[in-house]
């Protein structure tokens, strides 16, 4: 015989391994739960990661494969100098020359572009659907949009102008599927507005070469990007994961405790024992992540057309964030062995004679304490309270993960002894409620994990109300959807977040009175063709609001209350008071301490030090304390003109010199549509203003019911698996109780006693940890106003999650344990 | 064992001679149970008083003799072949009757007693399990016969643990052991 | 020299009022090619024998050699491997993995102490030819009659080198006939050079034994003596 190692080495692994693989593939149904939840996790992870990834549009669709761009206008003079001057200094250059042009008839535009399809920079913008790339003088391509609108098909006659081309394919820029343009060789634009020329200026900075010249915005190096977010997000879902699957290994090993001791009995080492354990959880863990990566790859090319049309677009059908995929697949495998690891030490310190003999091991003692659990709790809080206090600082990440990270295992530590105060509490409670209970203390070690799984539910929900509840109450620092779904709003170039006077080069130029002129006209036909109800032409001034204290500070636009604007939102000027400064719709605002009104009369001219740009400082100027009055019928989009100063107080600061048209604010009687927008948005850019319509910015109502669904349903769902796994285990007391004459109503007491009292902890320990949490980080954060920011929690929401919580559980419960358990019927074969 | 009736049996079979019967009741009963002559004659004798076999030749004597059966014997055959032997009451067992006595006997280990018997029972058994080890795998009747001896003998180990566990019982309840339910005692009484 | 032996075993389970002596100064010495019966009733110690006797439980005071070797000088992974190659056990009604074929079952013990897959099979598959069960070596146990999972079970016990055969209760759950045959299937091992210990409280298995030892309360009380040729059984004297 080979003399090997204390273990037997790689041989007895092999034997053991075959018998744990064995056991899952007659077993698996009975991990199907945890199966199930990982490839949930894992396919969720794989759609959402590369959704995300793959959403914002890529720099490629202006930049090509280019590191700068230089752009010129038509009728430059140097136009040819200055791309001789480039390709010099840098070699290659890409040169796309644009003209506009109106599809008649319609207020859309698109551009006649001339292109090298082989250029050096541009190819990754173009890509040809059909036909081939047109090669001289009288062919083009167009886009398939265009074509339609201008009904051309390929072989088809195109006369434009004087021009007339025979139109040779269809073509499309995959970066940017709204860009719509009729594509001809090098040099056929007869007469173009703009002259884009890509070229790769490294190492020198963009700016450097000249002021016409962009440099490509660097990669994302955010450290908060889509694939550290959804990795973030499967990390706490594996652990809730691995929570649920500990009391599914843990039930199972008790299952098989028989055949563990025979194997030890057998010569198997205590190594070789776990291993079996071990192995099974590393292959439901494998099983679960190769599935799940299957059904997300699955789930992603099912979902990529829609996202492709929604993110305007072309997405790679394996543009996949690898990374993510890989890294999503070891988690699953690692949160199973983990959850494996514990049921498989816990058997190897079991007796071999007392697995032999297969009688139900005595529960396993877990520590009743809650002081480890309290103790996590406090630090967690403390580090919360620290992050807090270094919010205003734009720090704190770093704490404010070590506290979540504290507080996690705070929850876990403390489900045990929360189990055994609940089994204390219903002592007097009639038997079968009482017998549910106290299986609940006995059986900790898997029902205490899965109170640790349905807690963390609800603690991510109540995190997200109070968080979520707080930061949309915040007055000052606004946050909410942008604008209603019937609004937008066509920005002149000098738009919000424009100071005047700007050097040249470095801020738009300010309209003339003409262009503006002209910009008012070309909204009012945009308006016109959306069949808009109201046009307010929005006008701003150097007037911002700021307060006097620690916390957030002023986020938005004031525009001036004219009175069309008053009208277009049913204020009636005898509704304004004649003492108001500024009226605004942001709850609380008016009754905040400490504002103030800061306004420039006069601005400095720009100072120019080293090439550097130093903002015109504001010479004539004042502050004072404004008179506030909440207007309620003012619109509440964040870029809306929720806040507005009086024309009176425009008068009384004299500011009228200030005042400037910033843009069109343009409401519809119903909903825009994604044409319409598409649309509005080629006229406003072929008229050089820029245009914002809805995002996807959720409400405050949103965000905190939806949180609440989502938790109730999370703890419900972990519910609904783990009472199954907890009340298998005691089957062999239902047939006990039936055998005494109790019937399906016990049974059903049992099982909705059970959900229920899971259901009820869960929610209350949930909801504590997150105040916990949420207390410790407000505490000492000046930023969103302290503690007396939780005035504003919803507690209908709450009350929703701590109640309804245990209520659907035990309903679900009740409902559920009607049919007869199979288990009862034969207990499975070892 | 009833000799007549298993001499009936052979005799079932077709006329046979005195000392054949003998040898064929040996070998049937795998030469468990040794007869002798005389006994076979003497039981011969008896069944033909009866009327239940008849002899060709009322005049030759000793081995020469051949026997039949009647129509008589047959139906006396069949009948006992169908009636259950007598086991509605306890045969006077010696080794009952042994550990009754020292059950009332002062000072005498009862257990120890039990174990003396248990032990001489088991060694019995090991023997007849040799012989079934030995011989009686393809010997049909003599396997019959050792595992009825076999599990006479387990019925009275049987009993004696049972006995044991009684007496264990009763050292550790010695109130309960004084004074034993009167109804058991009298239905034993009218049994003996 | 003997090949197990129980030098004044004891073992106490629980402390104080709930003590329990489950052994108390057991002696016991078994040859190799010996078979021995550990009789007593339920509740007399005799499994505990049998797991101290194996390894798997430490007794409280005294003694365990195995082929001349102490347990109590080994450690916990030297008593694995001592299971692996030297002691072999039948239980009662409990005795294969499912998940496993016969084949495999009986090659555990040999792949677990690091044999490789096709010499271990090649071990098995003699083990099982020897007792008539080659036809049922691709089958799983619960395709198997409880004789012969408990056959099985005897194979996995002498697979290998093995010299030490604890079976406890081997025949509890079968029919007589099915009990005969695993009690002739230790007698045939043990001819060829095994040790091994029965315990059991059936007289008739104790029977196969060449000798039986009572134990009561935890003690070893009595022991038969070899017996006599079963030819005295014939002697016209035995018969009432």
């Amino acid at each position: 015989m080979v003399a090997t190692g204390p273990g037997g080495g790689l041989a007895a692994r092999r034997a053991v391994g075959r018998w744990a693989w064995r056991l899952f593939v007659r077993e698996w149904r009975q991990q199907l739960l945890v199966l199930a939840l990982i490839v949930v996790a894992v396919a969720a992870t794989v759609v959402g990661a590369a959704a995300a990834a793959n959403a914002p549009a890529p720099v490629d669709g202006t930049f090509g494969t280019a590191q700068d761009l230089a752009s010129f206008q038509g009728g430059d003079p140097h136009l040819s100098a200055g791309i001789a001057a480039l390709e010099h200094r840098f070699g290659a250059v890409d040169v796309i020359e644009n003209e506009t042009l109106a599809v008649p008839g319609t207020v859309s535009t698109y551009f006649l572009r001339a292109q090298d399809p082989r250029g050096p920079y541009g190819r990754p913008m173009l890509s040809l659907l059909s036909g081939h790339y047109p090669a001289g003088a009288g062919q083009v391509a167009l886009t398939p949009a265009l074509a339609s609108e201008l009904h051309l098909h390929i072989g088809d006659l195109w006369r434009q102008g004087p021009m007339t081309r025979r139109v040779v394919g269809l073509v499309e820029n995959p970066q940017s599927l709204l860009d719509e343009f009729a594509l001809v060789p090098p040099g056929q634009v007869p007469a173009p507005n703009t002259v884009t020329v890509l070229f790769d200026g490294q190492p020198v900075p963009a700016r450097a070469i000249g002021s016409n010249v962009q440099g490509r915005a660097p990669a994302n190096t955010n450290a908060f990007n889509p694939e550290t977010i959804s990795l973030a997000g499967l990390t706490v879902g594996m652990i809730l994961i691995a929570l649920v699957a500990v009391g599914g290994f843990t039930v199972l090993a008790q299952r098989r405790l028989r055949s563990l001791g025979m194997l030890a009995s057998l010569g198997a080492t205590d190594k070789n024992v776990s291993f079996v354990v071990r192995a099974n959880g590393v292959v439901v863990g494998v099983a679960g992540a190769l599935l799940g990566t299957a059904v997300g790859i699955l789930l992603w090319f099912a979902y990529r057309p829609r996202l492709e049309s929604s993110s305007h677009h072309v997405i790679g059908l394996w543009a996949l964030p690898w990374l993510v995929v890989v890294l999503a697949m070891v988690l699953a495998v690692l949160s199973t062995y983990f959850a494996a690891s514990r049921p498989a030490r816990a058997v190897t310190r079991i007796p071999v004679v007392t697995a032999l003999s297969g009688r139900p091991a005595p529960p396993r003692k877990v520590h009743r304490s809650a002081v480890p659990g309290i103790v996590c709790m406090v630090i967690a809080f403390f580090f919360l309270s620290w992050a807090g206090s270094q919010a205003h600082t734009g720090g704190g990440m770093k704490e404010v993960v070590l506290g979540l990270v504290a507080l996690l295992p705070g929850v876990i530590l403390l489900a045990p002894f929360c189990l055994s105060a609940l089994a204390w509490l219903g002592r007097r409670a009639p038997v079968a409620v009482r017998l549910a209970l106290r299986d609940l203390a006995r059986y900790r070690a898997r029902s205490g994990s899965a109170l640790a799984a349905i807690s963390i539910g609800v603690l991510i929900a109540v995190i997200i109300v109070i968080v979520a509840s707080v930061r949309y109450a915040n007055a000052l620092d606004y946050a909410g959807p942008n604008l209603a779904s019937n609004q937008l709003i066509l920005y002149t170039p000098t738009g919000p977040g424009y100071t005047p006077p700007c050097p040249p080069g470095v801020c738009p130029k300010a309209p003339t009175g003409d262009q503006v002129q002209a910009m008012g006209t070309k909204a009012h036909a945009v308006a016109s063709a959306l069949g808009a109800q109201h046009v307010v032409e929005l006008e701003s001034m150097s007037a911002s609001l700021s307060r006097n204290a620690p916390g957030r500070n002023w986020n938005g636009s004031i525009y001036v209350a004219t009175p069309a604007l008053l009208h277009a939102f049913g204020i009636r000027a005898s509704a304004v008071s004649p003492a108001a400064d500024i009226l605004s719709m942001r709850p609380g605002l008016a009754t905040l301490s400490n504002m103030h009104l800061d306004w420039c009369n006069q601005f400095a001219a720009p100072q120019n030090v080293d090439g550097k740009i130093f903002q015109n400082p504001c010479t004539t100027g004042g502050t004072s304390t404004p008179v506030i009055q909440q207007v309620g019928s003012l619109p509440s989009g964040v870029s809306a003109p929720n806040t507005v100063i009086t024309e009176q107080a425009v008068q009384k600061l004299g500011l009228e010199s200030q005042l400037q048209v910033a843009g069109w604010l343009i409401e519809t009687a119903h909903p825009l549509t994604a044409s319409q927008i598409s649309n509005a948005r080629l006229a406003a850019s072929s008229a050089g203003m820029t245009l914002e319509t809805k995002n996807d910015q959720p409400t405050s109502a949103q965000v905190v019911n939806w949180a609440t669904v989502f938790g109730i349903a999370l703890a419900l769902a972990i519910l609904a698996m783990s009472v199954g796994l907890i009340r298998a285990e005691t089957a062999g007391d239902l047939r006990t109780l039936a055998a005494t004459g109790a019937g399906s109503r016990t049974r059903r007491t049992l099982t909705a006693a059970t959900a229920g009292g899971l259901g009820f902890l869960g929610a209350l320990l949930g909801t504590v940890a997150g105040y916990v949490g949420v207390i410790g980080f407000l505490r000492s954060n000046s930023l969103e106003g302290g503690i007396s920011a939780l005035g504003n929690v919803p507690v209908r929401n709450l009350l929703l999650i701590l109640v309804g919580t245990p209520l659907a559980a035990t309903a679900v419960g009740w409902l559920l344990a009607g049919r007869e358990p199979a288990v009862m019927a034969h207990q499975p074969i070892e | 064992m009833s000799v007549r009736h298993a001499l009936l049996g052979l005799l079932s079979e077709g006329p046979k001679y005195g000392h054949q019967l003998r040898q064929e009741f040996e070998a049937r009963t795998g030469e468990v149970w040794p007869l002798n002559v005389g006994q076979v004659y003497t039981t011969l004798q008896r069944l033909e008083r009866d009327g239940l076999v008849a002899s060709d030749d009322a005049e030759a004597e000793g081995p020469q003799k051949d026997f039949r059966i009647t129509a008589q014997g047959q139906e006396e055959l069949d009948r006992w072949l169908r009636t259950p032997p007598d086991l509605t009451s306890p045969p006077r067992d010696e080794l009952v009757i042994k550990v009754l006595v020292a059950v009332q006997l002062p000072g005498v280990d009862v257990r120890e007693v039990l174990q003396v018997h248990r032990r001489y029972l088991v060694e019995l058994m090991q023997q007849w399990t040799r012989l079934k080890e030995d011989e009686a795998e393809f010997d049909l009747a003599l396997a019959l016969v050792v595992d009825a001896e076999l599990f006479r003998l387990d019925s009275v180990i049987r009993w004696l643990d049972a006995a044991d566990g009684r007496l264990k019982r009763a050292d550790a309840e010695p109130a309960a052991a004084g004074a034993p339910p009167p109804v058991l005692r009298r239905r034993l009484a009218v049994r003996r | 020299m003997s090949f197990l032996e129980l030098r004044d075993v004891s073992r106490v389970y629980g402390e104080g009022a709930n003590e329990v002596h489950a052994l108390q100064n057991v002696n016991l010495a078994v040859e190799r090619g010996s078979l021995v019966a550990v009789m007593g009733p339920s509740g007399s110690g005799k499994s505990t024998l049998l797991t101290i006797a194996g390894s798997l439980e430490e007794p409280t005071s005294g003694e365990v050699l195995i082929d001349g070797r102490s347990l109590s000088n080994m450690s916990h992974n030297d008593k694995a491997r001592l299971r692996r190659r030297t002691v072999g056990y039948v239980f009662q009604d409990f005795n294969l993995l499912a998940g496993l074929t016969a084949a495999e079952n009986v090659s555990l013990p040999l792949e677990l102490d690091g044999t490789g897959a096709r010499k271990a099979r090649d071990a098995a598959m003699a083990v099982l030819d020897e007792l008539g069960l080659v036809d049922r070596a691709g089958h799983y146990p619960d395709q198997l009659s409880g004789g012969e999972r408990q056959r099985v079970a005897i194979a996995r016990a002498i697979v290998g080198e093995r010299h030490l055969v604890l079976a406890d209760e081997p025949s509890g759950a079968l029919d007589s006939a099915n009990g005969e045959a695993v009690m002739r299937m230790l007698l045939t091992a043990c001819k060829g050079g095994v040790a091994a210990v029965v315990v059991t409280h059936d007289a008739q298995l104790a029977s196969w034994a060449e000798r039986v030892v009572f134990l009561r309360d935890g003690r070893v009380v009595d022991q038969t003596v070899p017996p006599p040729s079963p030819e005295s059984l014939l002697e016209p004297s035995v018969q009432p």
